[in-house]
């Protein structure tokens, strides 16, 4: 051992020498390409934290399968009774109520679009306390927040009932139980209030996309509207939700567009859009609407289509003509083009799904992009012509006023192509009853993702479905009672958390 | 050198002086490894005291009594050789090592050690073991040749498609492949090298064997050791090999005629009118089988020099392999060089560099089979003017995918990698017993993926580039002292420093809005709207991504009387990959063997030549997670981005989907050992047999959060993991005779996985569901408690409701012909709460069987594979069955016995009410297949100064296969190398059947 004392040096050279030429491994990440966004400290920062929200909004809205799913119920929706629309048919036939279906397809889609939402939300809300940022862009941002997060609580409550809450500042645990259908309402309306507050007013908006006083407001109207009915059916709400909506009527911004124009590509983002979801050309960012509802042989997916009673008690009328085709484009692919057959179309009786097809989501189709049609008109999360029958409802609830005649009328007499402000004897009504309000609700906002709630809310959807005709493909599992207003929640919730599924987890509020 | 031989030979032959009686031999012993002359063998006339010894060139003179006389020539380490002299005079012979020798040397960490020396657990796969097959890929030299290895085909796309597992997974969320160490230096990427430069793999196992890799050992360590020349002149080898390929075999799929009839079936109204019918039955429609598939031709060109002198000794090959795939348009080709070269430099030093070069071309997009074979069959892929028929001719039929031959023919994929393995050593000998060893590595790997999607398939053209560039430096300082002055005490003590180091960046640009496909990628600057990310790996977001680890290892082994051995070794590492506070790790180990066949009670059994124990324990890590995993990292990506105006988005950042862990740290495995090997019969017989418990604890496991919560993932250090099992190797010499030659070697592998603990009282982790998104909303396999890691989970297949169980049908809101699914919890609801395990994707054990036999120039080789007791989720039949979000009608053929109500079958006709997460699409995965059989003929051409040898072979890969399973192949999995997710059957490329011939020649 002694001998080997005398090679130590030689070791200790070489080994310095093999150190210095590549020094030690530094055994920090190299985190040079991460952005730190621990501090909002602008304009740019905040902008581009809300781009995610409003993101994770359009995915919910992005097809009539996405959020929609759980509203196949509804007497405007049904679906094509084979192929891959299993899962949309669950809901269309009411084979659901017990916990059964929560692991379908596409059920999960708005479910996780709507927390997605509600995350973002809650991480801008809370990184915009301790922004450095100008006041009034900290103020803007944290309504348009709020606003997002209550419509995203707001449908996630309609749709499965009891939800947890979180909100800015809590730190999940994975431990939340769900919370009633009463404190959901009281942290959606506290949202609207502020963000009524906060936000601009609809000609103040930096863009198109972005949400302004009259989206909260409408909104709340809408909350305080469903807290009057199923199933919490607090009457007191009802002044409130005629009040929200007449603060938008008075803005006196908003109109009621010529029926043949509204839905047009050109009629995006008109003076009756008081708040849409943005889509684009230009990064083919697509609406799936027109290829959700168009049929297979109008190169589209048979996602949606109308019910038939839901079709044959429609008014007849421009409306009911820009609403649905009913005779059905027929086109195929060459060379990778869609290309239009002959006859060009055929009439709905014969064509595939033996049904009428939807026109409104439709007629801004693109069939140039693809092989399948295509869309990139905004979609209306809430047009004006909602406003007026929400006030008209609310107000009939409480004790019809002529205003609140006056707003349903104006709704009907653009229906039937007139000019919507001057009074018409053959079209008005100077009386209406709530299932009058609700029925012409429901053919002005038909397959718009609000029919299902109207429905269950109003407690009318046993009778709507005894109504069905008896020709539809897709045949029932059951009528339907209470069991069936509220959707399973998703699987994945239930087996990663301690949630009850429904019928279990739902109490109404109050219990 | 070979020419200062015969030279010899010759002025022996000239000298040569007859005496009565008495015979003059002559002859050189020559090594039949490097054709060296061998000096130092024993030359001894059988029966008598007669010898000599052969001199430093390897030749010998001897003086015999007659024809009769019989030469023994002897020498450690070769096998002894007999020979009879009759008429000659001259008499050469090539002695071959003796390969069931204990002298035999093994590489293992950081070192060699003599095979008798070993007390920890340890494979050796030399390339003697498949040469005589033609393969291209590692894992062919390992399937089957190794026990307590498992290896996967689970692709048959060329080039491509492996997996390997040590002894099972030990990981959830971490990644369990195992370690890959080519000649001392850790490399990323596996796919490219070159089979036919490797001399040998050693595959560790136990904990003695792996902890010296400590936080990177844990999943077992392959070390490779590429081949180098040996003394003597320059070795030539030409080997050329030409095959053909074509998949195993077809899916049962309906004619068209039957699929329309489907069709109007399932939609109860008459899409397709009788005669339309009528009209298919007589021909018409697609065999989409014959779209897809094609034979596809084969061949590899492998070019190698080798020879050496005392001061050094080089090893330089080039291989060219070429291979179409099955699939139509896929192609790969691989071009390899590699140098090593090893020079001594003076009794001191000695320096040495191996390189390696490589590039890789796959091209072609390939045919999604999930969706062309499910299409629709009543469409011919051409119309009559020779256009496609791009979509079905009867809207929505089949599926709503376009004709899925466009995509293949019009698209454009072209990936390119290079790679450059490259390191070099110095090793400077202080005196005989204390050596130091420094040595450098580079790896580099360059990929360049190119895409372009044609007009004609999406209106618009879409190109996309990836470059990549990932940088792996390893330096290792390695001090070893030798101590064996003493024979009954001999003592080895190794001290390492070593550090890693890999940085990965990359770009990709895409560009879409093209007026012409003339371009495709290679000019973006056409397309309209151009998109640049930087991003280190194709799915990742982050960019760049290094990780780098520092550590500090010691070993020591101690072997007394040469019968009790001892080895101790611990290793510290430190990786970048946790944080500080959490970043080192210890990993000890210790093992014992030892060799009753040295004690005298059993060397009086005359059977038994070698008998050893061995035992041993430690402690080995896994860090094999990726770099950032511990952070919380915003989300930049076009998916949170938003068009406020319509027009142009907005970049969005978006809060992590990641929860942070600051606290992460190393996954430990503790693994025992107990190890047998017995060598009876001159070891004509040998059995190596390993028992293993390994238990893995503070898992890296990634949990996954409830929707509601925000952050999808969080990956935290909990849980624990056992394996236990055997893994068994039987070779037998059974004929050895001049002109036969009959071995085999039997490898079997048994590991039952078992799954201890979860995040506190989680009894089922749903994890995985790599292969398809937006496929299942409820991930087809589970990890669960006191289950293996990867199970299937689904609702349980009873049949269909017969006419006349209305009632109990209607029970379940169901009518005769639909699904009827084993209520569990009996609360007459088929609800989540019913959905069980209905099998499991893991093998009870597997085996492989490899048989030699020769008969004078004749070479028989064949590998026999078997793998019994795993499940396969056939989701390709499920879709087929017409069920899933994508599916419109059945394509099956045993769609054609659907219920009715005349043909009262259990096949669901309907959707509505029909799971596909059920057992009905469980089928039984075990096999038996003969993986490889060559045939060989070998031609010697002695004294010819041009040729030395050349064989000739034909071979067949995947000749037959026995099984149950009614898909593709129970082999070709769409869940590639996950563990989470064994056994799925999902657009998976089948693996292939091929046909080979090939020469080889030696110069």
């Amino acid at each position: 051992m002694k001998n080997i004392i005398k090679y130590i040096p030689k070791i200790v050279l070489i080994i310095v020498l093999a150190f210095l030429s590549h020094a030690c491994a530094d055994l920090e990440e190299d985190v040079s390409g991460v952005l730190s966004i621990e501090n909002l400290s602008g304009e740019g920062d905040i902008t581009a934290a809300l781009a995610p929200i409003y993101r994770g909004m359009l995915e919910a809205y992005q097809h009539p399968h996405a959020a929609g799913v759980p509203t196949y119920g509804a007497d405007d929706r049904t679906t094509w009774w084979a192929g891959n629309k299993a899962p949309l048919r669950v809901f269309d036939r009411f084979d659901y109520g017990s916990g059964e279906s929560s692991d379908i397809n596409w059920l999960p889609r708005g479910w996780d679009a709507y927390w997605k939402v509600i995350y973002y939300s809650n991480t801008l809300i809370e990184g915009l306390k301790t922004s450095t940022a100008p006041e009034d862009i900290v103020k803007i941002a944290d309504g348009e927040a709020r606003f997002l997060r209550a419509l995203a609580y707001f449908n996630l409550v309609r749709t499965h009932g009891n939800m947890p809450i979180l909100l800015d500042g809590d730190v999940p645990t994975g431990e939340e139980q769900r919370a009633t259908v009463l404190q959901n309402y009281g942290h959606i309306e506290s949202d609207l209030l502020i963000a009524e507050e906060n936000l601009p007013s609809p000609d103040a908006v930096k863009s198109v996309g972005q949400a302004s006083l009259a989206a909260a407001k409408t909104l709340l109207a809408d909350l305080y509207l469903t807290w009057g009915g199923w199933p919490v059916k607090d009457n007191s709400k009802l002044t409130l939700a005629a009040q929200k909506a007449k603060e938008v009527i008075d803005l006196n911004y908003f109109e009621l567009m010529p029926i043949d124009e509204l839905w047009l590509l050109s009629g995006q983002n008109s003076g009756e859009s008081v708040f849409s979801i943005q889509f684009s050309e230009v990064e083919n960012l697509q609406n799936g609407w027109p290829a959700g509802t168009s049929f297979h042989e109008a190169r589209g997916w048979s996602d949606m289509y109308p019910e038939l009673q839901f079709f044959n008690d429609f008014p007849e009328g421009p409306r009911k003509d820009a609403t649905f085709y009913t005779d059905i484009p027929q086109r195929g692919v060459a060379a990778g083009k869609i290309f239009t057959k002959d006859p060009p179309t055929i009439p709905w009786q014969q064509s595939q799904r033996q049904h009428p097809m939807y026109k409104k989501f439709a007629t801004s189709e693109n069939l140039t992009v693809g092989n399948r049609t295509a869309g990139y008109r905004a979609f209306e999360v809430i047009r004006y012509a909602e406003v007026l029958l929400i006030y008209a409802e609310a107000q009939a609830r409480i004790g019809e006023t002529p205003e609140s005649i006056e707003a349903l009328n104006q709704v009907k007499r653009r229906a039937m192509g007139l000019p919507y402000l001057s009074p018409d004897g053959a079209t008005d009504v100077t009386t209406a009853t709530v299932n009058e309000i609700l029925d012409e609700k429901g053919w002005e906002l038909a397959g718009e993702y609000k029919r299902w709630f109207d429905l269950t809310r109003s407690e009318t959807l046993e009778e709507i479905a005894a109504k069905r005709d008896p020709n539809e493909n897709v045949t029932l599992v059951r009528q339907p009672t209470k069991a069936q207003y509220i959707a399973p929640i998703p699987f994945q919730a239930i087996s990663t958390s301690k949630l009850v599924q429904n019928p279990e987890g739902f109490s109404v509020a109050g219990e | 050198m070979k020419n200062n031989y015969l030279v010899s030979i010759l002025i022996l032959c000239l000298t040569f002086e007859v005496r009565a009686q008495q015979i003059q031999i002559t002859g050189t012993v020559t090594s039949s490894e490097d054709k060296a002359g061998l000096p130092g063998v024993n030359v001894i006339v059988q029966g008598t005291s007669t010898g000599t010894v052969t001199d430093v060139d390897g030749t010998y003179a001897l003086e015999v009594a007659g024809e009769s006389a019989v030469l023994v020539f002897s020498s450690v380490g070769y096998l002894q050789e007999e020979v009879t002299v009759g008429s000659r005079t001259l008499i050469n012979m090539v002695m071959s090592p003796d390969i069931t020798s204990l002298e035999e040397i093994v590489v293992v960490g950081y070192g060699t050690m003599k095979k008798s020396d070993l007390t920890g657990s340890l494979t050796s796969v030399s390339a003697d073991d498949y040469q005589l097959q033609p393969i291209t890929r590692i894992d062919q030299a390992l399937q089957g040749r190794a026990a307590g290895v498992t290896v996967t085909q689970t692709s048959g796309a060329p080039g491509a498609g492996y997996k390997i597992r040590i002894r099972g997974a030990n990981s959830i969320s971490g990644n369990n492949a195992p370690l890959y160490v080519i000649d001392g230096l850790v490399v990323g990427d596996m796919n490219s090298i070159n089979v036919n430069d490797i001399a040998s793999m050693e595959v560790l196992k136990d904990a003695s064997a792996t902890a010296i890799y400590g936080s990177r050992g844990a999943n077992g360590v392959v070390l490779i050791t590429t081949k180098s020349g040996g003394k003597g002149p320059a070795k030539i080898e030409v080997e050329t090999f030409y095959g053909v390929s074509k998949v195993t075999q077809k899916l049962p799929v309906m004619t068209p005629a039957e699929f329309a009839e489907g069709v109007n079936f399932a939609e109860g109204t008459e899409f397709y009118t009788s005669d339309e019918i009528a009209d298919l039955r007589n021909g018409g429609g697609e065999d989409w089988h014959e779209r897809f598939f094609r034979e596809a031709p084969f061949s590899n060109l492998q070019l190698s020099v080798s020879g050496g002198s005392d001061a050094i000794n080089y090893f330089v090959s080039g291989n060219l392999y070429n291979a179409d795939g099955t699939l139509r348009n896929q192609n790969y080709k691989r071009y390899s060089v590699r140098t090593n070269i090893n020079a001594t430099l003076s009794k001191k030093i000695g320096v040495g560099l191996n390189a390696y070069f490589s590039r890789e071309e796959e091209t072609g997009v390939r045919a999604n089979l999930y969706q062309g074979l499910t299409w629709d069959p009543t469409t011919p892929a051409f119309n009559e003017t020779g256009d496609y028929n791009f979509v079905p001719l009867k809207p929505g039929v089949g599926n709503g995918a376009i004709n899925q031959l466009v995509a293949p023919e019009n698209n454009v994929r072209e990936n390119f990698n290079h790679q450059i393995i490259a390191n070099g050593y110095f090793k400077y000998n202080f005196r005989d017993d204390l050596e130091l060893n420094v040595s450098g590595g580079l790896e580099r790997l360059d990929r360049n993926n190119n895409s372009y999607t044609s007009i004609l398939v999406n209106q618009i053209g879409a190109a996309k580039v990836f470059n990549q560039g990932i940088t792996r430096l390893q330096n290792t300082n390695r001090l070893t002292y030798t101590w064996n002055k003493n024979s009954n005490h001999r003592l080895q003590i190794d001290a390492i420093h070593e550090q890693q180091f890999v940085k990965a960046q990359g770009t990709e640009a895409e560009a879409s809005g093209f007026f012409s496909d003339n371009t495709t990628y290679k000019n973006l600057g056409l397309g309209a709207i151009q998109r640049t990310t930087s991003k280190a790996y194709p799915n990742g977001t982050n960019n760049p991504v290094s990780e780098s680890l520092q550590s500090f290892l010691g070993r020591v082994n101690y072997s007394l009387f040469d019968k009790f051995l001892f080895t101790a070794s611990i290793r510290a590492d430190a990786s970048s990959k946790f944080a500080e506070n959490s970043r080192w790790g210890y990993f000890p180990s210790g093992s014992f063997a030892y060799r009753i066949s040295d004690e005298a009670f059993i060397q009086g059994i005359e059977i038994i030549d070698d008998l050893k124990l061995r035992v041993s324990f430690g402690q080995i890590g896994s860090q094999a997670i990726e770099p950032l995993t511990r952070r919380a990292i915003p989300i930049i990506d076009t998916i949170v981005n938003y068009p406020f105006e319509g027009e142009a988005s907005t970049i969005g950042v978006a809060p992590s989907n990641r929860l942070a862990n600051p606290d992460l740290t190393w996954e430990t495995t503790t693994q025992g050992n107990i190890g047998f090997d017995i060598g009876l019969w001159d070891s004509k017989l040998t059995l190596s047999l390993d028992l293993y418990q390994k238990k893995t604890t503070d898992l890296l496991l990634d949990r996954v959060l409830p929707s509601y919560v925000g952050p999808t993932v969080v990956t935290q250090n909990v849980g624990e993991v056992e394996n236990k099992g055997f893994d068994l190797r039987l070779g037998a010499t059974i004929l050895d005779t001049d002109d036969w030659h009959v071995s085999s070697i039997l490898s079997v592998s048994k590991n039952n996985n078992k799954v201890l603990a979860l995040v506190d009282d989680i009894e089922l982790m749903e994890l995985g569901l790599v292969y398809q998104t937006n496929t299942f909303p409820v991930n087809p396999t589970a990890v669960q408690l006191g289950k293996p890691i990867s199970t299937f989970r689904g609702y349980v297949f009873e049949g269909v409701y017969q006419l006349g169980e209305e009632d109990e049908a209607a029970r379940y809101g169901k009518v005769p012909g639909q699904a009827r699914y084993k209520d569990i919890n009996g609360d007459t609801l088929i609800t989540s709460d019913d959905i069980v395990t209905v099998g499991d994707g893991n093998p009870d054990f597997t085996w492989g069987w490899n048989w030699t036999v020769s008969w004078k120039k004749f070479d028989l080789n064949f590998l026999l594979l078997g793998s019994h007791g795993n499940d396969i989720y056939n989701f390709t039949r499920m879709r087929m069955m017409g069920l899933g979000a994508a599916q419109f009608h059945a394509v099956h053929a045993d769609y054609n016995n659907r219920w009715t109500p005349s043909n009262p079958s259990e096949i669901p006709s309907g959707r509505d009410g029909t799971e596909f997460l059920s057992s009905q699409f469980i089928e039984d995965g075990s096999f038996v297949s003969m993986k490889n059989i060559t045939l060989g003929y070998n031609f010697d051409f002695p004294g010819n100064n041009f040729i030395e040898s050349l064989r000739i072979y034909a071979s067949a890969e995947n000749l037959f296969i026995i099984t149950d399973y009614t898909g593709f192949d129970p082999e070709a999995t769409a869940s590639g190398s996950s563990d989470v997710d064994l056994g799925i059957d999902l657009n998976a490329y089948p693996i292939n059947r091929s046909y080979s011939v090939g020469l080889k020649f030696m110069f």
